[in-house]
C-alpha cells in the first residue's frame, strides 16, 4: 500500500491487498474531468461487507473517486475492479447492473416524480418493480411509505436524503457509494443519518461513504482513508486515524 | 379599517400591474356583456369565436406538446419544429390522394397535390366524410413520417451536437428549418393549395344553433385522444415516467441507470409523431396546405409553449388552448388582421405577472 508513499498510521491493521477479499479494488487511479486530472494514483479497496470512509480537506478529489467507480470521469489511467472484473470506464448503467449503487451528494431526487415513481426509477434496469424490494425499502424508511404519492421536490432535506439513498437500496446492491450525506442536514439529523448508514452496513451492503464530517465518519467505519490533492496520504482503521496525532492536528481540527 | 387601507394601498403600490390588468379584464368583460344584451355580438357569433379558438388551441397544444418534450428534455428549442409540422402534413396528405384519387388522377399528379395537374381538390374530394380510409391512411403517414423526420435529423444534426451549448443546437435547428422549407417549396411550389374537397356534414347545438362540420369534430376528437395517451404515457408507464425524471435531472438520471440515449430516442419518436399528427389534422381543418404554413403557427406555438411554462407539457396543451382562445375572442374588438397581435398581447400580459408560465413550478416532462 505504500508504493506511491502513502503512509500506514496503524501497526499491524492494512494487511497486504491481496490478502484481503477485495470487493472494489481501485489502484493507481488517475482521473479527472476533460484534460484536467484530479486523481493521482489513488490506491483504495473495499471488502465484501465493509464499510469504508474517505475523508480529506475540500478539493481533494473525494467525490472524484465516487464519480470514476461510475464512469462519470475523464478515465485516464490506472485499474477499477469489482469481483474481480475490471469496470473501470464503464458507463454508469453497466456499472449499476454489477452492483453498485450510487448517492449523489446534491440533487439527488427527481423534484417532480413522486416518492414511489423515484424508488421505482431505482429499478429502472429490471424489467418490473420488485415488490419486495420496495416493501423493504419502506420498513427502513416508514416515512417514505407515509409520502409516497407526495411529489419527491416538497419532502424536507432528510427526507430527501432518505428517499435518494432508498433508490439506490432498491437493487440491493453488494456496494454502496455516498457522497457526503450529511451535507446540508441540521445537526440532529446527522446523527440519525449516520445511524441509517450503520443499519445499511449491518445488514451486508459494503459502504463507501465521503464525508466533510470527518470525525464521525471515522469513528463509524472500518476503515479511513484521508485524501490530499487527489492522492493517498493515511490510510488505516477508523479508529487509529482518530488516534493519530497528525491525522488529528491537520484534518480533524485538533 | 385602516389595516384593509393599508393592505389596499400596499396591493397598490406593490402590484400595479395587476390591478390595471384585473382593470382591463374587468372593463372588457362588461363591454362583452353590453354588446351582447344589445344586440351588437350575439350569443352565436360568441360560440362561433369560442369554437375556432378551441379547434385551433387543441392544434397548436398538440404542436406545443412535441415542441415542448424536446425542449425539456434535450434542453433546446428546436426552430425547425414548424417544418416537421408541414413535412408530416405533405406527406400525409399524398398519402391520402394516392389512395383517394387511385384509378381516377394519374399517380404522379396526385402526388404534386394538384401543384400542377389535374389533380384539383374537387376532383379528388378528400374529406373525413367522403374518402374516410384515404384520410386514415394519411394521418397514419404524417404520423409515420413525422417520427422518422424527427429520428433522422436527431441522428444526423443534433445528436453530432449534443453537449454542445443551446445556442448552437438552436441555430443549429433553424439551419435546419430553412433547408425543410426551401426543399418542400422545391418540390411542392409556393402557392397556397387547396386540399380538402367535396361536401361535409355539419352538426348543429340545438338553442344556440352553434354548427360544426365533420373536420372540426374529427380534429377535437384526435388532438384529445393524443393528448390523453401523452398524460397516461407520463403518468402511467416506465419509459413516460423516465423522460420527466430526464427533464427534472439528466445527470441523476444516468446515475440512476436510465438509459438516456435510448430516453431521447423515445422523445423524439413521440414528439414527432405528434407534430405530424398536427400538421395533418391543421390542413384537415383549414382545407389548404402551403409549403410554410408550420413557420406560420410556430410563433403561435412558442407563444404556447412559453405561456403554459417552457418545457411543461399541461402547460403547451392549456397554452394552446389560451393562445387559441385569445386571438378568436380578440375579433369581437379588433379586425381579424390583429388576432395575431392579440394573442402575443395576452402571452406577454401573462407573463408579465407569471414570468415562469401558467405551469411554472409543476414542469413535468
Amino acid at each position: 500500500m505504500s508504493a506511491d508513499g502513502t503512509r500506514s498510521v496503524g501497526r499491524g491493521r492494512s494487511e497486504p491487498r491481496s490478502e484481503r477479499d477485495g470487493l472494489l479494488v481501485i489502484e493507481g487511479l488517475d482521473a479527472g474531468y476533460g484534460d484536467l486530472q484530479i486523481l493521482d494514483g489513488v490506491d483504495l479497496d473495499v471488502g465484501d461487507g465493509e464499510y469504508v470512509a474517505v475523508i480529506g480537506p475540500n478539493g481533494a478529489g473525494k467525490s472524484t473517486v465516487l464519480k470514476s467507480i461510475f464512469g462519470l470521469t475523464t478515465y485516464m489511467g490506472g485499474r477499477i475492479t469489482f469481483g474481480g472484473e475490471d469496470i473501470g470506464g464503464l458507463p454508469p448503467e453497466a456499472v449499476i447492473r454489477r452492483g453498485i449503487s450510487y448517492v449523489p451528494q446534491t440533487e439527488n431526487v427527481f423534484p417532480s416524480l413522486s416518492v414511489r415513481e423515484n424508488l421505482e426509477m431505482g429499478t429502472y434496469i429490471l424489467d418490473s418493480v420488485p415488490e419486495d424490494a420496495l416493501r423493504a425499502v419502506f420498513d427502513r424508511f416508514p416515512i417514505l411509505q407515509e409520502r409516497q404519492s407526495q411529489r419527491a421536490g416538497t419532502l424536507s432535506g432528510g427526507q430527501q436524503q432518505m428517499l435518494a439513498m432508498g433508490r439506490a437500496l432498491m437493487l440491493d446492491p453488494k456496494l454502496l457509494l455516498l457522497d457526503e450525506p450529511s451535507a446540508g442536514l441540521a445537526p440532529d439529523l446527522v446523527d440519525e443519518m449516520f445511524d441509517r448508514v450503520d443499519e445499511i452496513n449491518r445488514a451486508g451492503t459494503a459502504v463507501l461513504i465521503v464525508e466533510q464530517n470527518a470525525k464521525e465518519a471515522l469513528r463509524r467505519c472500518d476503515r479511513g482513508y484521508v485524501l490530499v490533492q487527489g492522492q493517498n496520504r493515511f490510510a488505516d482503521a477508523g479508529e487509529a486515524l482518530l488516534a493519530d496525532d497528525e491525522v488529528r492536528r491537520e484534518f480533524l481540527g485538533g | 379599517m385602516a389595516d384593509t387601507y393599508s393592505r389596499g394601498k400596499r396591493v397598490f403600490v406593490e402590484r400595479p400591474l395587476e390591478l390595471v390588468l384585473l382593470t382591463v379584464g374587468v372593463a372588457l368583460v362588461a363591454d362583452l356583456l353590453s354588446k351582447l344584451a344589445n344586440g351588437t355580438v350575439t350569443v352565436l357569433t360568441l360560440s362561433i369565436f369560442l369554437k375556432d379558438g378551441i379547434v385551433i388551441g387543441l392544434v397548436i397544444g398538440l404542436a406545443g406538446v412535441g415542441l415542448s418534450m424536446t425542449y425539456s428534455i434535450l434542453n433546446f428549442a428546436n426552430f425547425a419544429h414548424g417544418e416537421y409540422l408541414t413535412a408530416g402534413a405533405f406527406a400525409g396528405w399524398v398519402a391520402t390522394y394516392l389512395v383517394a384519387g387511385a384509378g381516377t388522377v394519374s399517380a404522379g399528379d396526385l402526388f404534386l397535390l394538384g401543384v400542377s395537374g389535374g389533380a384539383d381538390a374537387g376532383t379528388v374530394g378528400a374529406s373525413v366524410f367522403s374518402t374516410p380510409l384515404a384520410v386514415l391512411v394519411g394521418f397514419a403517414v404524417a404520423v409515420a413520417f413525422g417520427v422518422a423526420l424527427a429520428l433522422a435529423l436527431d441522428r444526423l444534426v443534433y445528436r453530432p451536437m449534443r453537449g454542445q451549448g443551446a445556442i448552437s443546437l438552436l441555430i443549429a435547428s433553424i439551419g435546419v428549418a430553412l433547408a425543410l422549407r426551401y426543399l418542400l417549396a422545391f418540390v411542392f411550389g409556393t402557392s397556397r393549395t387547396g386540399i380538402t374537397g367535396g361536401t361535409l356534414p355539419t352538426y348543429t347545438v340545438p338553442v344556440i344553433d352553434l354548427i360544426f362540420n365533420a373536420h372540426e369534430l374529427a380534429l377535437v376528437a384526435a388532438a384529445l385522444a393524443m393528448m390523453g395517451g401523452v398524460h397516461l404515457l407520463l403518468r402511467r408507464t416506465k419509459l413516460g415516467k423516465a423522460m420527466r425524471a430526464m427533464a427534472d435531472n439528466p445527470d441523476l438520471a444516468r446515475v440512476t441507470g436510465i438509459p438516456t440515449e435510448r430516453v431521447v430516442r423515445a422523445t423524439w419518436i413521440i414528439g414527432g409523431g405528434l407534430t405530424g399528427a398536427a400538421g395533418y389534422l391543421v390542413v384537415l381543418e383549414t382545407g389548404t396546405i402551403s409549403f410554410d404554413y408550420g413557420w406560420t403557427l410556430l410563433l403561435l406555438i412558442f407563444a404556447a409553449v412559453i405561456l403554459g411554462g417552457i418545457g411543461s407539457i399541461y402547460g403547451a396543451m392549456l397554452g394552446g388552448l389560451t393562445i387559441g382562445i385569445a386571438s378568436t375572442l380578440s375579433l369581437i374588438w379588433i379586425p381579424s388582421d390583429f388576432t395575431h397581435a392579440a394573442a402575443f398581447a395576452v402571452m406577454i400580459l401573462i407573463l408579465l405577472t407569471r414570468p415562469s408560465g401558467l405551469f411554472s413550478g409543476v414542469t413535468t416532462a
